[in-house]
C-alpha cells in the first residue's frame, strides 16, 4: 500500500478522482436562461405517470420558465438517493422509502401526495367468497411481495384483525401470475391502475369476475407516492420548486380532467408502445380515481393522517427504529 | 519374409509438391536395417505410409506374410499417473516378462524402474519407450530416432543387444548419424528428395553384431557410399 | 496455504470496496440513506449474521449440487460429443448460444415450468456454470495427446476409458482450474436464481433487503457470500492440489 501511495502518478490520479467526486454535484447547477433540473419517477413509464409526462409533453415545465428532464425509475432506481447525489432536483418516492430515509438521518421534504388512495390492492375472485370484514381473510392464502410494501400493508391488517400468521397462507410472489391464475392463491398483489386492469380483462375473457381488495377500506391507509425535492433546493431555490410543483400539479390536473382525456391517451401512448388502447383508457379511468377520488379534488394535497398512519405501522413492525415525525417534511407547495 | 515397395508416389492433401514420385525398393530378409537421409526428405511419412498411418496414397507395398508393423519415435511418452515399471508390466505380457528384464537392464534403467517417466532424462525416456515397442508382437518395428539424447556407448550396446534378441524381425532405424547406420545396419535405405531418380538408393551396410573386429576402412568405405547416396 | 491467502486477498477487497463507499460518503456528505456509516453496516451484521449466514450456506449448497450436476452432464456430453465431429460442433454452437441468453430472460420462464422450489434454483445454478465447464471438457477431450495415445493406438490397447483418463491427466491443470472457477459461476448462478424466482437463499435475502433500500444489509450479504465463495474455491483449489499431488506426485 504504502509503496503505490508513493507512486507519483497513482497519487496524482486519486487526487483527480477524488477533487471530480466532490466537485460534481456543482455541475448539474442552473445555468441557463431555462432552469434545468432533473425529475426522476419511481417506476416505468405508465399510466401511473400520466400526469408527470403530461407536463412535460405539453410544455408546462417550460411555461414556468423549467427545462424539466423526466427520468423514467425502475426497481434500482431511488429518487431519494439522486437527491442526495445531486443527480436529480425532484423525484416521486413512496411514503415508506420517504420515512425509511429520515430514519437514516437523510434529508427530503415531500412537497405533493399524488396518490391518495394507494394503488397496492389485492385481487380475487368475488363467485368463491367476498370480503366484509378483515376476519373473512381467515384461512386464505394470500400473496405477498415479501420486503414489499404490501408485505408491511398485509401484515398491519392482520394484525388490526387480530389473526396470526397461523391463520393464513402467506404465498411469495413474483413477477408471474400464474399460480392466482391456476386458483392456487386467493389473493394476488396488484396495482390497481395498472397490472390490474391488465389481469382483470384476461380472467373476464374466461368468464371469472374479479373484485379488489382495498386495505384503506378497512383503515389501513398506507401513503404510496408522492413528489419529493431536497431541503436544500427549498432552501436556494424556492421559486424553482414553487414553478415546478405548480407546473406539475397543472400537468395533472389536466390530464386527469375528462375533457383532456384523447390528449391524455395520446401523451401516453408516446412512451408507453406496447399497452393497447382501450387498455390505456381503463387504466387512466382507474388512475384519475386513485388521484382525483372526487371530482374538483386539488390533485396532490398531502393527507398528514395518512403520513402519520403510514410512520405508525413502521415503526410498529420495527421497520424504523424510532419516531421520525414525518408530518415535519410535508410541506405543500400546491398552488391552491 | 520380404518386404517390398513398388513406385510410392504421395504428396500431402494441398500441397504442390510430392513427398515421393515412383518410389521403389526391396528388403529381402528380416534383419537391423535403416532409413537415412536429410531432413525434410519424407523419412517419417515413408514411415507412416508403411504402417498404413497415411493411405492416401498410388504404389504398392507389399509385406509378405508380415501383419504387425510398428512405428514409434522419440517424442513419445508413457502416461504419468504411475511409475515407469507398473506401466511396463501393464503393456508387456506376463510371456515376456524375462526378456523385460534383460532389456531394462541392458538398457541400463534398472534403478530407474520405480520412477514417472516425467522424472527421466530424455534419453532415459527414450530407452524405456523403445523397450515397450520390442516387446509387442510385431514383424517390423520402425524406429524414428528412438535413441537420440542417448550417448553413443550406449547407444552400440543398445543396438547391439537389440539385434542379438531379434534376429528374425524387420527392424527400420531412422537415424541421422551415418556412423552408425553404417556400422550396424544391414541394408541402408538412402532417401532422397522428390525430384532424384532414383528417390531411394539401397547401399550395403557392415551389419555389426556383438564380438567382432571393427574393419575401419570397409566402415569408411560404406559410410561414404551412404554420403554420396544422399547428397 | 492456498485458502488463507484466499481469505485475506478477499478481506482486502472487501475492505477497500467498503473503504471507498465510506471515502464517498464522508466526502460529500452523503446521509446513512445513501451510503450506511461503518456503525450501521455493524449493527446490522449483528442484526442478520446469523440469519444470512444460513441464507448464504443454503445458497451454497444448491450452488455446490448445482456444479456437481453440470460437472457430470459437462464430463457426459464432453466424452461422447468428443469424436462426433458434426456433434461436437452442434453442442458447442448450442453451448454457445444459449449462454449468450441473459438468465433473467429465461428464468421467468423455467419459474413457470418449474415453480419457486430448489428445482428452479438448482436449474439456474447449472446453467449458469454448465456451459463454460462443458466447453473446457469438451475442448479437452477433443484433442488427442498423440505422443502417449499413439503407443495404445498402433498396438491396439487403446479403449475410450484409456483415452479420457490420458486426456483428463494431461490436462488435470486446466480442469482443476476450471472447476474450481466453475464455483463463482455455480453461486452467481444460484443467487441470481433465487434473486427472480425463489423463497430462500441469500438472493432472495438481498431482494427482500432492495425492496427496504437496506445497503448495509446488502454489505453484509457481499461480504458473506464472498467469504463463503473464497473458502469453498480454496477447498477446491486445495483439493484439486491434493489430487494432482496424489495421481501426478508432482
Amino acid at each position: 500500500m504504502k509503496g503505490i501511495l508513493k507512486n507519483k502518478s497513482i497519487r496524482r490520479t486519486m487526487i483527480l478522482t477524488l477533487t471530480l467526486m466532490l466537485v460534481w454535484p456543482n455541475f448539474v447547477e442552473p445555468a441557463a436562461a431555462k432552469e434545468p433540473a432533473t425529475y426522476r419517477l419511481k417506476w416505468l413509464f405508465n399510466a401511473s405517470v400520466v400526469g408527470d409526462l403530461y407536463a412535460d409533453v405539453h410544455n408546462l415545465f417550460a411555461a414556468k420558465g423549467l427545462d424539466v428532464t423526466v427520468k423514467e425509475g425502475g426497481p434500482e432506481r431511488d429518487a431519494i438517493r439522486e437527491l442526495e447525489m445531486g443527480r436529480a432536483q425532484f423525484g416521486v418516492a413512496s411514503a415508506d422509502q420517504v420515512i425509511r430515509a429520515l430514519d437514516k438521518g437523510a434529508a427530503v421534504v415531500v412537497i405533493a401526495q399524488l396518490f391518495q388512495i394507494n394503488p397496492l390492492q389485492w385481487i380475487y375472485r368475488p363467485e368463491k367468497f367476498r370480503i366484509d370484514r378483515l376476519e373473512d381473510l381467515k384461512g386464505k392464502k394470500l400473496g405477498v411481495t415479501f420486503g414489499g410494501n404490501d408485505e408491511t400493508i398485509l401484515r398491519t391488517l392482520l394484525a388490526k384483525a387480530g389473526i396470526t400468521e397461523k391463520d393464513v397462507t402467506l404465498f411469495s410472489v413474483r413477477y408471474d401470475y400464474t399460480p392466482f391464475y391456476k386458483h392456487k392463491v386467493n389473493f394476488w398483489p396488484v396495482y390497481r391502475n395498472t397490472q390490474a386492469i391488465i389481469l382483470s380483462e384476461k380472467l373476464r375473457k374466461e368468464g371469472e369476475p374479479v373484485a379488489f381488495f382495498n386495505p384503506a377500506e378497512f383503515g389501513v391507509r398506507f401513503v404510496a407516492n408522492s413528489v419529493i425535492t431536497s431541503p436544500r433546493m427549498i432552501q436556494e431555490h424556492p421559486a424553482t420548486v414553487r414553478n415546478f410543483t405548480e407546473a406539475l400539479m397543472l400537468g395533472w390536473t389536466q390530464a386527469l380532467d375528462f375533457n383532456n382525456h384523447p390528449k391524455a391517451i395520446k401523451t401516453l401512448q408516446r412512451f408507453d408502445k406496447d399497452t393497447p388502447v382501450h387498455i390505456l383508457d381503463q387504466q387512466l379511468n382507474e388512475t384519475r380515481k386513485l388521484i382525483q377520488p372526487t371530482p374538483g379534488f386539488k390533485v396532490g394535497t398531502i393527507d398528514v393522517a395518512a403520513w402519520k398512519q403510514t410512520e405508525k405501522i413502521m415503526l410498529d413492525q420495527k421497520q424504523i427504529s424510532t419516531p421520525v415525525f414525518v408530518e415535519k417534511v410535508l410541506k405543500s407547495y400546491i398552488p391552491y | 519374409m520380404r518386404f517390398s515397395c513398388r513406385d510410392i508416389t504421395f504428396k500431402y492433401p494441398d500441397a504442390s509438391n510430392y513427398v515421393f514420385k515412383n518410389l521403389s525398393f526391396e528388403l529381402t530378409e528380416p534383419g537391423f536395417n535403416a532409413l537415412f537421409g536429410p531432413s525434410g526428405v519424407g523419412k517419417t511419412s515413408f514411415a507412416k505410409i508403411i504402417t498404413g498411418e497415411i493411405k492416401e496414397f498410388s504404389g504398392e507395398i507389399s509385406t509378405d506374410s508380415m501383419k504387425i508393423l510398428l512405428y514409434s519415435y522419440n517424442l513419445e511418452r508413457l502416461p504419468g499417473w504411475s511409475s515407469v515399471g507398473k506401466h511396463l508390466e501393464k503393456i508387456i505380457p506376463l510371456s515376456q516378462k524375462s526378456k523385460k528384464d534383460e532389456l531394462v537392464e541392458a538398457f541400463g534403467l534398472k534403478e530407474f524402474i520405480g520412477a514417472r517417466f516425467s522424472q527421466l532424462s530424455l534419453g532415459q525416456q527414450n530407452r524405456v519407450n523403445l523397450i515397450r515397442y520390442l516387446l509387442q508382437d510385431f514383424q517390423m518395428l520402425i524406429m524414428d530416432e528412438s535413441l537420440a539424447n542417448v550417448d553413443e556407448l550406449t547407444r552400440e550396446k543398445i543396438l547391439l543387444k537389440i539385434k542379438d534378441m531379434f534376429p528374425q524381425t524387420f527392424f527400420l532405424y531412422i537415424s541421422h548419424n551415418v556412423i552408425e547406420v553404417s556400422k550396424f545396419c544391414k541394408q541402408i535405405l538412402v532417401l532422397r528428395s522428390a525430384g532424384k531418380i532414383p528417390q531411394v538408393i539401397t547401399v550395403e551396410g557392415e551389419n555389426y553384431s556383438t564380438l567382432q573386429q571393427v574393419d575401419k576402412q570397409k566402415l569408411e568405405q560404406t559410410m561414404l557410399e551412404v554420403m554420396n547416396a544422399s547428397s | 496455504m492456498l485458502l488463507h491467502r484466499r481469505i485475506y486477498q478477499f478481506f482486502i477487497i472487501y475492505l477497500m470496496g467498503v473503504a471507498l463507499l465510506l471515502l464517498l460518503k464522508y466526502s460529500l456528505n452523503l446521509s446513512d440513506y445513501v451510503i450506511p456509516s461503518l456503525i450501521d453496516i455493524w449493527h446490522t451484521g449483528i442484526d442478520v449474521f446469523v440469519r444470512y449466514f444460513s441464507d448464504v450456506m443454503n445458497t451454497l449448497s444448491v450452488a455446490v449440487v448445482g456444479q456437481i450436476v453440470s460437472l457430470l452432464l459437462a464430463f457426459l456430453i464432453g466424452i461422447t460429443g468428443r469424436q462426433a465431429t458434426w456433434f461436437g460442433s452442434f453442442i458447442k454452437v448450442a453451448a454457445y448460444n444459449v449462454q449468450a441468453y441473459p438468465i433473467v430472460a429465461i428464468a421467468p420462464i423455467i419459474f413457470i415450468l418449474l415453480g419457486d422450489g430448489i428445482a428452479t434454483r438448482l436449474l439456474i445454478a447449472a446453467m449458469i456454470c454448465y456451459f463454460p465447464l462443458l466447453l473446457s471438457v469438451l475442448g479437452i477431450m477433443a484433442e488427442p495427446i498423440t505422443e502417449i495415445e499413439h503407443f495404445y493406438k498402433v498396438t491396439g490397447r487403446m479403449r475410450w476409458q484409456l483415452e479420457i483418463k490420458i486426456r483428463a491427466f494431461e490436462n488435470l491443470n486446466k480442469l482443476t482450474t476450471v472447476i474450481a472457477g466453475s464455483a463463482t459461476l455455480a453461486m452467481a448462478g444460484t443467487i441470481v436464481a433465487e434473486f427472480i424466482a425463489a423463497n430462500a437463499g441469500i438472493g432472495y435475502s438481498i431482494r427482500v433487503a432492495l425492496y427496504q433500500s437496506d445497503l448495509a444489509k446488502i454489505l453484509i450479504a457481499l461480504f458473506l457470500i464472498g467469504m463463503t465463495l473464497s473458502v469453498y474455491q480454496g477447498l477446491l483449489e486445495a483439493t484439486g492440489y491434493a489430487v494432482r499431488k496424489g495421481w501426478a506426485r508432482i
